[in-house]
């Protein structure tokens, strides 16, 4: 296995990339995006347990991607973003180099001894589209508290009245700082609709309504799209549980369809195909 | 933007349940509405001319009337306004009758309804925008392909009306399944004296250009302009020096190293070569795979012997572009081969009637050709094996077809009556022979086709046994069918000279692949679909593409040719026009904010959205967005509401407009 | 069927009816021909197909005050635009789970397929879902979250 700053370095001076989207340590136990464009660069690239970004989200922007082949450090499920973006036309397959390794799982925060909560149960931790291997290094994390089986099971308890009051309740903090839009590798839209004045989507105050039909909206337009990467939930300055809602549709998709974004670049998407024979029963 | 509002009584219909003047005067209370009246009668020429008076005297920018479902009026009151210098889609229809005072008995609900879709109404017009018809113009020259029966009926129509054809046949010779044929039913009538008189008219139309050995290789556009690249094979014969003499193929030293295709593999071929003697055009092909030029440079026998210089081994395939308007489909048939189980198939297959291993178990079109006065046999009943007159012939129905287990589910329709054809010819031949039917059914809907069956039955002692065969095999040189006589309840053996299996028709092998080139839908079985079974059977769901033949489903002559007659006058009543005239309700994508990601091309059920590069100022594409097809574009809208970012819309249904009835409420 | 005059407390249910013009639009038509009552609670909003119903509509008719939502078309393999409705079904599939759980009960929003032939379907269909919301009341919760602010559409 190549070691990871040499691999960049040739990668670079050979010019089979015109750069190299990966991290780079910020200060102790945290890293931060970084983009190797000459070979010395590739000095400061790391990969460890501390890599929590999802890098794909550079992917779809112009001034990156259309200045020839990118390179990427993706642990499987910032892979899963790619094949999403490629099965949507975002991305070309020829355009990138994926660098990847088996991951051993990220921290849940700067210094945590505990996974992400995207970790949990991940089915990805062996790169599924890669170019190049690597190693990844860091130290052995254990497993976090499962916060969305919880909160699940007290949504499901409540009548629907108190479902309402609960989810508003919870999007009421919302700031529309779209935050969760920027960070997501799924939102790559040139105009989103939220921004749309004619006609009117969304209520563009953070009034609770508009809040609420934001945050519908934007796990609607995610759904059986969203990777589950919880990068909305971390650049969230609400601190707003996004992933719960994205999970549901995740895993809406998973039992209705069988569908898992992101795995196989050849499945047709689950939004833009359809099967004659898709659950009727709840059509009168 | 001043709107007028209209409201009808319908005479009593609406008036009886509905307060009208009431409704008009709390909609000439809406913000927007400057002007609003009721009328008796609002579709009548005075009730028309109140609305044009008004548009004139008010000024109005829009109408709405409240009236009976725009499925009724819409049309007329679009006209009226359209009339008095209105843009017609800027009058909507509040439906107060059908949704409202028919269903309604309490007149003060059925008023404050109709109030409530008055309000809906002048919010979506308001936000209306003008919108022109849209015309296409059309190619009047139609693409047929296929050159069977169906094929050859639809360009002699097409072009005895006067228009051009091309007739795209991938055969070195039109003439379809139908050239094989011994006798048609059920009139037993030969089926070459009845065919080659239309091959020949179809070669010397000067409407038709005829394409054989050719295939198409890619459409484009869209109804009326149809660009149709088609892969002209080469021949390795100039087919404008050949004067089709046949010197070249009485002098191929090539004869015993391929199977007749024409006589079902009962006999074989020259390496350069037609069909058959009746070939249209009577052009030979050169089969490179085994002639001895081609193989190592040594024989040119070909060339010596022509007169003409017609023989050319250099030759390369051609790609050539034909614009048409309009396509006929009519690529047919094969039968189902029960030799072996079908690549990629869940069927099972029939390996148990030795098929393939028997030399004298033989599909139905073997058996046309033997009973064929030009085939291999020239008409005599020999089988194949040993060129003796088979005494005794089982045959078998619902081979492959009827069959979910092993093989297809739909029936093969056409078996049960030429298997009774079949039948009634070796009995006409071979008196003293004894002819066997196995049958599920007898399936004989048609013009003297139950007659014809009876006639088999009755009058040429055909034994009809409704039973399954199970099992084929060999005894004492005899072909041991093994059945079950369901009617009386016991199992029966025959000992055959020879078996005759009605294998199921199935789709031409490159019909999936043709369908997508075409772009338009096909079953589970590969045959293609019409869009609607009953009343537009012969139109595919792709504008301007029609189907003639089996190729749509198993199909007999006389209903191949009426497919085709009438996929031929779907081409010409397109051809009466020199535009295609189109309510303006299609997609429009705002290319500003398109991102390309293409999910409303994945949703579109009409191919209509395309990729369109946006160059920058120095030509180099920058980004992709999406681009719809107004020719393709059928207006449902599916692609408005898949797309993230709105950037494409629908006209006449745009998010403003719905939005802005939704906010009536 | 309600023919008796409402007193004048009683709650009457705003239904809000997206319907694809081929079929469900005819079938509603078919049932004015054929006279069959129902109750006038229901207001349909007409699109081309079902696959033009973009799911945020539903979103918007309850914000805007609906208490009801019915969303209908064409049977499966009747669209007229071949694959609209199998589109649409997707999404719903999808949407509505959403709903349901963030706490919009099933009682107001109903699909159905509803064909051109259908009359007597289709006011069994308004009906039903009447009833339910009848029953269940009116949708308040918007109203909650909507009070302290001006609409600024």
């Amino acid at each position: 296995m190549t070691e990871l700053k040499n691999l960049v370095k040739s990668l670079l001076e050979e010019g089979k990339v015109t750069k190299v989207i990966g991290y780079r340590m910020y200060g102790e136990n945290n890293t931060k995006p970084y983009i190797a464009v000459t070979p010395n660069d590739a000095e400061e690239m790391v990969l460890n347990t501390d890599c929590r970004n999802n890098l794909s989200v550079y992917l779809t922007k112009k001034e990156i991607i259309n200045g020839g082949k990118t390179g990427i450090v993706a642990k499987g499920c910032d892979i899963r973003n790619i094949i999403a973006l490629i099965q949507e036309n975002r991305i070309k397959e020829e355009d990138i180099l994926i660098i990847s390794a088996e991951c051993k799982g990220v921290g849940a925060e700067k210094g945590s001894a505990v996974y992400a909560n995207k970790c949990v149960n991940c089915s990805v931790k062996t790169p599924h589209l890669y170019h190049e291997l690597v190693e990844m290094k860091g130290s052995e994390l254990s497993q976090p508290k499962d916060k969305y089986t919880e909160a699940k099971e007290k949504v499901l308890a409540m009548n629907s009245g108190e479902r309402f009051e609960y989810f508003s309740n919870m999007f009421s903090e919302c700031i529309k700082c779209y935050a969760c839009r920027q960070a997501c590798p799924m939102c790559y839209c040139e105009q989103c609709i939220a921004d749309m004045s004619i006609p009117r989507w969304i209520e563009s105050s953070a009034t609770d309504r508009g809040n609420l039909s934001w945050n519908m909206i934007r796990a609607f337009h995610l759904s059986g799209r969203c990777t589950g990467c919880n990068e909305c939930e971390r650049a969230c300055p609400a601190e707003i549980p996004l992933s719960f809602i994205n999970k549901l549709m995740y895993d809406t998709a998973k039992e209705e369809f069988n569908y898992e974004s992101g795995m196989n670049k050849e499945t047709p998407t689950l939004i833009g195909s359809y099967n004659t024979k898709d659950n009727d029963n709840f059509i009168q | 933007m001043k709107v007028g509002v209209f409201i009808c009584h319908c005479g009593e219909n609406i008036g009886r349940t509905v307060d009208c003047p009431k409704v008009a005067e709390a909609a000439g209370k809406l913000p927007g509405v400057v002007h609003s009246v009721d009328y008796k009668y609002m579709c009548s020429d005075p009730g028309q001319n109140l609305i044009k008076q008004a548009i004139k005297e008010k000024e109005l920018d829009a109408v709405v009337v409240g009236s009976c479902s725009p499925h009724m009026h819409e049309k007329t009151f679009r006209k009226a306004v359209e009339g008095a210098g209105i843009n017609p889609f800027l009058c909507e229809i509040a439906n107060i009758r059908e949704h409202c005072s028919w269903v309604h008995e309490n007149k003060d609900e059925g008023t404050d309804k109709s109030i409530d879709l008055i309000r809906y109404a002048v919010e979506k017009v308001k936000r209306n925008e003008p919108l022109t018809t849209i015309r296409v113009p059309i190619t009047k020259r139609a693409m047929v392909i296929g050159g069977g029966i169906s094929g050859i009926q639809a360009s002699l129509d097409i072009a005895n009306a006067g228009y051009e054809v091309v007739l795209v046949e991938k055969e070195p010779s039109i003439g379809g399944h139908m050239s094989q044929l011994s006798e048609t039913f059920p009139t037993l009538d030969c089926s070459q004296c009845i065919l080659t008189p239309r091959m020949v008219e179809v070669y010397q139309h000067p409407k038709i250009k005829l394409m054989s050995f050719s295939e198409v290789e890619k459409v484009e556009g869209f109804i009326g302009n149809f660009k149709v690249t088609v892969r002209k094979k080469a021949r390795f014969v100039d087919d404008e020096k050949c004067t089709g003499c046949g010197d070249c193929i009485q002098n191929c030293p090539i004869k015993k190293k391929a199977l007749s295709e024409f006589d079902e593999n009962l006999t074989t071929r020259t390496a350069i070569y037609v069909p058959f003697p009746q070939a249209v055009p009577n052009i030979p092909v050169i089969d490179s795979e085994i002639c001895t030029y081609f193989k190592n440079g040594k024989c040119s026998m070909c060339v010596k012997v022509c007169g003409r210089g017609a023989i050319d081994f250099e030759q390369k395939d051609k790609l050539i572009e034909e614009e048409v308007g309009a396509i006929i489909v009519a690529t047919g048939f094969k039968l189902y081969s029960i030799e072996k189980k079908p690549e990629d198939s869940p069927i099972k297959g029939y390996g148990e009637y030795g098929y393939g291993k028997y030399k004298d178990v033989i599909d139905g079109l073997q058996f046309e050709r033997i009973a064929s006065a030009s085939g291999p046999t020239e008409g005599e009943f020999l089988r194949p094996s040993d060129n003796t007159v088979p005494k005794k012939i089982v045959f078998i129905q619902c081979v492959g077809s009827r069959d979910e287990a092993k093989g297809f589910s739909y029936c093969s329709k056409i078996c049960c009556m030429y298997t009774a054809k079949h039948a009634m010819l070796y009995k006409h031949k071979v008196h003293d022979g004894e002819a066997y039917v196995f049958y599920m059914d007898i399936r004989a809907g048609g013009k003297m086709y139950e007659e014809f069956v009876r006639r088999a039955i009755e009058e040429d002692d055909v034994k009809y046994i409704r039973g399954r065969v199970s099992k084929i095999y060999e005894e004492n040189g005899k072909y041991m069918v093994k059945g079950e006589d369901t009617i009386a309840g016991v199992p029966v053996t025959i000992d055959a000279d020879m078996v005759v299996l009605a294998t199921a028709m199935i789709p031409q092998p490159e019909s999936k692949k043709l369908a997508q080139t075409i772009g338009i839908p096909y079953d589970s079985y590969g045959f293609f679909n019409e869009v609607h079974p009953k009343l537009r059977p012969v139109e595919s769901s792709t504008g301007g593409v029609f189907l003639a033949g089996a190729c749509q489903s198993p199909r007999d002559i006389p209903e191949s040719v009426s497919m085709a007659s009438a996929a031929a006058s779907k081409a010409l009543v397109l051809f009466g026009s020199d535009f295609l005239e189109r309510e303006p309700i299609v997609a429009k994508v705002n290319e500003n904010i398109c991102a390309g990601c293409f999910y409303c091309k994945k949703v579109c059920p009409y191919n209509a959205i395309e990729i369109k590069e946006i160059p920058s100022k120095n030509g180099k594409p920058v980004r992709v967005v999406a681009y719809v097809n107004e020719g393709l574009c059928q207006g449902c809208g599916t692609c408005n509401a898949t797309c993230p970012s709105k950037s494409v819309e629908l006209t006449g249904y745009t998010d403003a407009q719905i939005f802005a009835e939704i906010s009536a409420i | 069927m309600q023919t008796e005059k409402k007193t004048v407390n009683q709650f009457e249910p705003k239904v809000i009816a997206f319907v694809c013009n081929w079929c469900t639009y005819t079938g509603a038509d078919l049932a004015g021909t054929s006279r069959i009552k129902y109750q006038p609670n229901v207001k349909l909003i007409k699109l081309p197909c079902t696959g033009r119903i973009d799911p945020v509509f539903i979103i918007k008719a309850f914000e805007k005050g609906a208490d009801g939502v019915l969303v209908s078309g064409c049977h499966p393999g009747d669209c007229h635009y071949n694959a609209g409705n199998y589109h649409a079904r997707r999404r719903w599939i999808m949407f509505r789970k959403m709903l349901e759980t963030m706490g919009i009960d099933s009682n107001r929003l109903h699909f159905s397929w509803v064909s051109a032939s259908e009359g007597k379907k289709f006011t069994e269909v308004v009906n039903d879902l009447i009833n339910k919301v009848r029953a269940a009341g009116p949708f308040k919760s918007y109203e909650k979250i909507n009070k302290e602010y001006v609409i600024n559409d």
